[in-house]
C-alpha cells in the first residue's frame, strides 16, 4: 500500500473557493436586504424572506441527514461505513452553524410578523378566519419558536455526542470486550438522535417550517417527503465527498465498493422519494377534495408548471437512469453528476414548497435565491474541509474498521 | 483475492455450536428423513379440522349467501377484509428478508429466509380467500380478470384499487414462489443425492430439475436470485401500497389521508416480523434448530420490531394530530369520536391497537428483553393481535356511521361462519407449514453454509481468526490485498 495521511489539511483551494462562494453568499444577502427585504414591495419582501426560508431550511435538514446516516448505520450494526464515516462526521458539524442560521430566518419571520410566509401569524386573518383559529394550539408563535430551538438544540446535542464518542476509537486499540462496550455506547446514543428525529424530522418540524405557509393544508405524507428528500441529498453530498477526498489521495480504504453502496442509496432513495411523492400526489388527485387539491393546483398550473416537472425529471428520471446500472455507481464522473443532480433537483423541490404559496404569481428563480444557495455552497466548502481536518481521515481502531476494509458489494 | 474470511470478533455467532457443512445437512434435512413427531401430528390435525370447519364455514357462505355474514349495508367490509389486509400484511417480511436483505448483504437472512419465505407464500394464498369470497357470487370471481369477452363492452374498472389489488398481489404471489422454488433447487438436490428410498430420490429428483451442483449452475442462481430480489424489492412496497390504496383513494374519514401508502408497509413489515418470530421460536424448539436459528436472530428481528413498530406509531400519531389539525368536522369526528375515545362503541380496538403496536413494543429498546424468548414469544402474538386491531379500526370505525345518520349500523359483531372463515385460515395456513416442515428444509442449507465459515462458532473461534483480529491495519491490509 502507498502512503498515505490520515489527516486532511483544507488546501489553499479549497479555503480560495469556499471564501469567494460565501463571499458570493453574503453579498447577495446583503444586497437582499437592501434591495428586497427593505422594499416597500410586499412581493419583493416576501421574496426576501422565502428565499432564505428555502435555502436555511434545506441546507441545515441536508447536512443534518448525515448523522442520521450515522446513526441509522451505527444501530444496523454496518461495518461498512466505517472507512468514510468521518466524512459523515464532518458534514454533520455544520448543524449548529446551519440550525442558527436557520434560527435566526425562522425566529426573525416570526418576530418580525412576515404574515405573507406564514400567513397563520396574521391577527385579523386569525379572527376571522374559523380553520386557522382552530389550528391555533398548534399554529402559535410561542410554540413554534420553542420547538425550533427544541429541535435544533437536539440534533446538536445529539449529533457532537456522538461525533465525540467516535473520537476514542482514534488512538488505542479495543480488545472485544471493550470494544462491544465501546459499539453498546455508540448504540445507546444514536438511538437518542434517532427518537429525536422521529419526533422532529419525521413529524412536527416540517408541519412548522414548511406545511404551515399553506395554513389550510394538510397531508399527513408531508414530513416523510420531507425526510426522503433531504435524506438522498445528504447521501449525494457524501458521496461528493468521498470522492474528492479519494481524488486528494486520502481515505485509503474507502473503495469502489463503498461507492457502489453510497450510490445504492442514492438510487434507492431516489425512487422512494418519488414512491412518497406519487403517493402524496395521486391520493390527493384521486380523491378531488377541493381543499386539498388547491395546493398542486397552484403547482401544477400557471408560473410553476415547468419546474413541477422538472422537479421529477431532475429528482427521479435522472439519477434512475444515470445509477441504474452497476458500473455507473462506481464511476467518479457519473456519481458525482448525478450526486450533484440530486442536491440541486431538492433543492428545487424545496422551492416549490416555499414560493408557490408565498410568492403566487410572482415567483422566480433568480439571483436571489440562488446567490443565498451559493452562499450556502460555499459554507458548506468551508466548513466541512474544515471539520474533516480537525480528526483523523479514518478511526484506525474501530472495531468494525477491518470488515470496512475487506468490504465488497 | 483471499479466501480467508474474517468478521469482526465483535458479532455473534449466527451458526453456533461446532458445525461443520456436512453437520449442517444432518441437522436441516433429519425432520424430512425421519418419520414426524408425536407433537408435528398433533399439530397437523389440528390444523387440518381448522382447515375442514373453515371449508364449512365458506360453504354456508357460498350457498346461502353472504347474509349469513354479520356485514351489513354500512359496515360493508367487516371481518373478512380485515383479515385480508391482515394475511397480506403478514406476507410481507418473508420477500423482506430474501429480497431486501440479500441487496443489503445481511448474512443473518439464511437462518430464517426459507420459513419467512414459505410463510409469506402461505399468508398471501390466506389472503386471497377472503376478497374472493367477499364477492358473494365466487364462480364469477372470474370477472375481476380483464380481457376481451363476450359480455359486451364490460370490462373491469381499470381505475379501481381494488383491481388493481388483484395485480398487485398476484404479481406478489408469482415472484415470491419463483424467488423460494428456486432457492430451493439447491436443496432438493441434496435430499435427493442422499436418498435412500426410491420414492424420495424420485419424487425430489422431479423437483430439483436436475440441478447438479455445477459451476454454472451457481452462476446462474447467483445471477437469478439478484435478478429476482431486484423484483422483489419495490414489490414489497407495492403490495401493501395498494392495499392502502383500497381506503386512501376513497373520501371517507380516517380512510382518506396521504401517509397511508408507506404506513401500511411498515405496518406490513411489523406484522411480517412478529409472525416470523412466533414461528421461529416454535420451529427451531421443536425441530432441534437452535443452533441455526439462534438468538443473534431473534434479536435482530426484534430491532426490526421495534423499528417498524415506531415507524407505525409516528404514523398513528401524525393521523390523529391531522384528524384535528385540518379542522374537517367529519376527520374530527371519525378520530375523536369513533376512534380514540374508550368510550365509543368500538373505542377498545383503537386503545388496543394503540397499547399492542405503539406502547408495547417499545421494551425492545432493551437488549435484554429482545434476547429473551418468553417475551419475544409473548410479543409476536401480541403484536400480530394488535394489527388485527388496526384493520378493524380502520375498516370498522370508519364505516359504521356514515353521512346519514338513517344508515348507521347497529354494533357489528361477526357471525359464526365469519368467525370460522377466519379460523379456517388459521387451519390452511398451518397446514401448509406444517407440510412444509416436514418435506422440506425449513432453513436454506446450501445459503447457511455460504455463511459458516465467515459466522459460524467454529470458524469464529479458530487460531486465524483471533490472528485477524489482533493484526494491525497495515498487516491486515497486506493479507487481503490483491497479488
Amino acid at each position: 500500500m502507498a502512503t498515505y495521511s490520515n489527516t486532511f489539511e483544507q488546501s489553499a483551494g479549497n479555503k480560495k473557493w469556499g471564501t469567494i462562494l460565501t463571499g458570493i453568499g453574503i453579498l447577495t444577502l446583503l444586497a437582499g436586504i437592501g434591495l428586497l427585504g427593505f422594499s416597500g414591495d410586499e412581493h419583493s419582501k416576501t421574496r426576501f424572506w422565502a428565499g432564505l426560508l428555502q435555502n436555511s431550511v434545506y441546507f441545515l435538514l441536508v447536512v443534518n441527514a448525515a448523522m442520521f446516516f450515522l446513526c441509522a448505520t451505527t444501530l444496523g450494526f454496518a461495518g461498512f461505513t466505517i472507512s468514510f464515516r468521518r466524512v459523515a462526521e464532518a458534514i454533520s458539524t455544520l448543524v449548529p452553524v446551519f440550525g442558527v442560521l436557520a434560527l435566526v430566518v425562522l425566529l426573525a419571520i416570526v418576530f418580525t410578523d412576515q404574515t405573507h410566509i406564514y400567513h397563520w401569524m396574521d391577527t385579523v386573518t386569525r379572527e376571522n378566519d374559523k380553520i386557522i383559529l382552530g389550528k391555533s394550539g398548534f399554529l402559535s408563535k410561542p410554540f413554534f419558536v420553542i420547538w425550533t430551538i427544541v429541535a435544533v438544540g437536539g440534533w446538536t446535542i445529539f449529533g457532537a455526542k456522538m461525533r465525540k464518542i467516535s473520537r476514542e476509537a482514534d488512538d488505542t486499540a479495543m480488545d472485544t470486550e471493550t470494544a462491544k462496550k465501546w459499539l453498546f455506547k455508540n448504540s445507546v446514543h444514536a438511538s437518542l438522535f434517532i427518537v429525536c428525529f422521529g419526533l422532529t424530522v419525521a413529524s412536527t418540524i416540517p408541519w412548522f417550517w414548511l406545511m404551515s405557509i399553506d395554513a389550510h393544508w394538510y397531508s399527513t405524507m408531508y414530513s416523510w417527503y420531507v425526510f426522503a428528500s433531504t435524506f438522498v441529498a445528504g447521501m449525494a453530498l457524501i458521496a461528493l465527498y468521498i470522492i474528492y477526498l479519494k481524488n486528494q489521495g486520502h481515505l485509503p480504504f474507502t473503495t469502489k465498493e463503498h461507492l457502489h453502496d453510497i450510490g445504492k442509496f442514492m438510487f434507492a432513495f431516489s425512487i422512494f422519494w418519488t414512491y412518497l411523492w406519487f403517493s402524496q400526489f395521486m391520493l390527493i388527485w384521486y380523491a378531488n377534495i377541493p381543499e386539498e387539491t388547491e395546493y398542486f393546483r397552484i403547482r401544477m398550473h400557471g408560473e410553476y408548471r415547468g419546474l413541477f416537472w422538472l422537479n421529477l425529471i431532475l429528482n427521479f428520471v435522472t439519477p434512475f437512469l444515470l445509477l441504474m446500472k452497476a458500473n455507473a455507481k462506481r464511476n467518479y464522473t457519473i456519481v458525482t453528476f448525478a450526486a450533484v443532480v440530486i442536491i440541486f433537483g431538492h433543492w428545487l423541490d424545496f422551492y416549490l414548497m416555499v414560493a408557490p404559496s408565498t410568492m403566487k404569481a410572482h415567483g422566480s428563480i433568480g439571483w436571489f435565491e440562488i446567490g443565498v444557495a451559493i452562499g450556502y455552497v460555499g459554507l458548506i466548502i468551508l466548513l466541512v474541509g474544515r471539520g474533516l481536518s480537525k480528526s483523523p481521515l479514518v478511526p484506525m481502531h474501530h472495531p468494525l474498521l477491518k470488515e470496512s476494509i475487506i468490504h465488497h458489494t | 483475492m483471499s479466501v480467508i474470511k474474517y468478521e469482526s470478533a465483535v458479532r455473534g455467532p449466527l451458526i453456533d455450536g461446532t458445525k461443520d457443512y456436512h453437520q449442517i445437512t444432518e441437522d436441516i434435512l433429519k425432520p424430512i428423513e425421519t418419520t414426524p413427531s408425536k407433537l408435528w401430528k398433533i399439530g397437523f390435525t389440528i390444523a387440518v379440522l381448522l382447515l375442514i370447519f373453515g371449508v364449512y364455514s365458506v360453504y354456508r357462505e357460498v350457498t346461502y349467501g353472504i347474509g349469513e355474514w354479520n356485514i351489513n349495508k354500512t359496515i360493508g367490509w367487516g371481518w373478512d377484509i380485515t383479515n385480508f389486509v391482515w394475511w397480506v400484511g403478514i406476507g410481507h417480511a418473508g420477500t423482506l428478508i430474501s429480497a431486501i436483505l440479500l441487496l443489503f448483504r445481511q448474512g443473518w437472512r439464511t437462518g430464517v429466509n426459507r420459513a419467512a419465505e414459505a410463510m409469506t407464500i402461505f399468508a398471501v394464498i390466506c389472503a386471497g380467500q377472503f376478497p374472493i369470497f367477499h364477492m358473494g357470487r365466487v364462480w364469477m370471481a372470474f370477472f375481476v380478470m380483464p380481457y376481451p369477452n363476450t359480455r359486451g363492452p364490460l370490462w373491469v374498472n381499470f381505475t379501481s384499487p381494488l383491481l388493481w389489488d388483484v395485480f398487485a398481489i398476484s404479481t406478489y404471489f408469482t415472484v415470491s414462489l419463483l424467488f423460494w422454488y428456486s432457492g430451493l433447487l439447491p436443496d432438493f438436490a441434496t435430499i435427493r443425492d442422499r436418498a435412500k428410498i426410491k420414492w424420495r430420490k424420485r419424487f425430489y429428483g422431479v423437483a430439483a430439475f436436475g440441478w447438479t451442483g455445477s459451476t454454472k449452475h451457481w452462476q446462474r442462481f447467483e445471477s437469478l436470485s439478484l435478478v429476482l430480489a431486484g423484483l422483489s424489492t419495490p414489490l414489497v412496497l407495492s403490495v401493501h401500497t395498494i392495499v392502502s390504496f383500497d381506503f386512501a383513494t376513497s373520501v371517507i374519514p380516517g380512510w382518506h389521508t396521504t401517509i397511508f401508502p408507506p404506513y401500511f408497509v411498515a405496518g406490513a413489515v411489523f406484522s411480517g416480523f412478529a409472525m416470523v418470530q412466533s414461528l421461529m421460536i416454535i420451529t427451531r424448539k421443536v425441530l432441534n434448530l437452535q443452533e441455526y436459528i439462534t438468538m443473534e436472530h431473534i434479536e435482530v428481528m426484534n430491532k426490526v420490531i421495534v423499528l417498524t413498530g415506531s415507524i407505525v406509531g409516528i404514523a398513528y400519531i401524525t393521523e390523529l394530530f391531522m384528524a384535528w389539525y385540518s379542522q374537517n368536522p367529519y376527520e374530527g369526528y371519525a378520530f375523536y369520536y369513533s376512534r380514540a375515545n374508550l368510550f365509543s362503541p368500538y373505542g377498545w380496538s383503537y386503545w388496543g391497537m394503540m397499547a399492542c403496536n405503539v406502547i408495547s413494543p417499545q421494551i425492545f429498546w432493551f437488549r435484554k428483553l429482545r434476547r429473551n424468548l418468553t417475551v419475544t414469544f409473548f410479543m409476536s402474538v401480541l403484536i400480530n393481535v394488535g394489527m388485527w386491531f388496526e384493520r378493524f379500526v380502520i375498516i370498522v370505525t370508519s364505516l359504521y356511521r356514515d353521512y346519514l345518520p338513517s344508515s348507521w349500523s347497529y354494533y357489528y359483531s361477526p357471525s359464526t361462519w365469519e368467525i370460522g372463515f377466519y379460523l379456517g385460515t388459521f387451519g390452511l395456513f398451518f397446514t401448509c407449514f406444517f407440510l412444509f416442515a416436514k418435506w422440506f428444509p425449513v432453513i436454506a442449507i446450501a445459503e447457511v453454509k455460504s455463511i459458516l465459515k465467515k459466522s459460524g462458532n467454529k470458524y469464529k473461534n479458530e487460531e486465524l481468526r483471533h490472528e485477524l483480529e489482533n493484526d494491525s491495519i497495515e498487516e491486515f491490509t497486506k493479507k487481503f490485498s490483491h497479488h
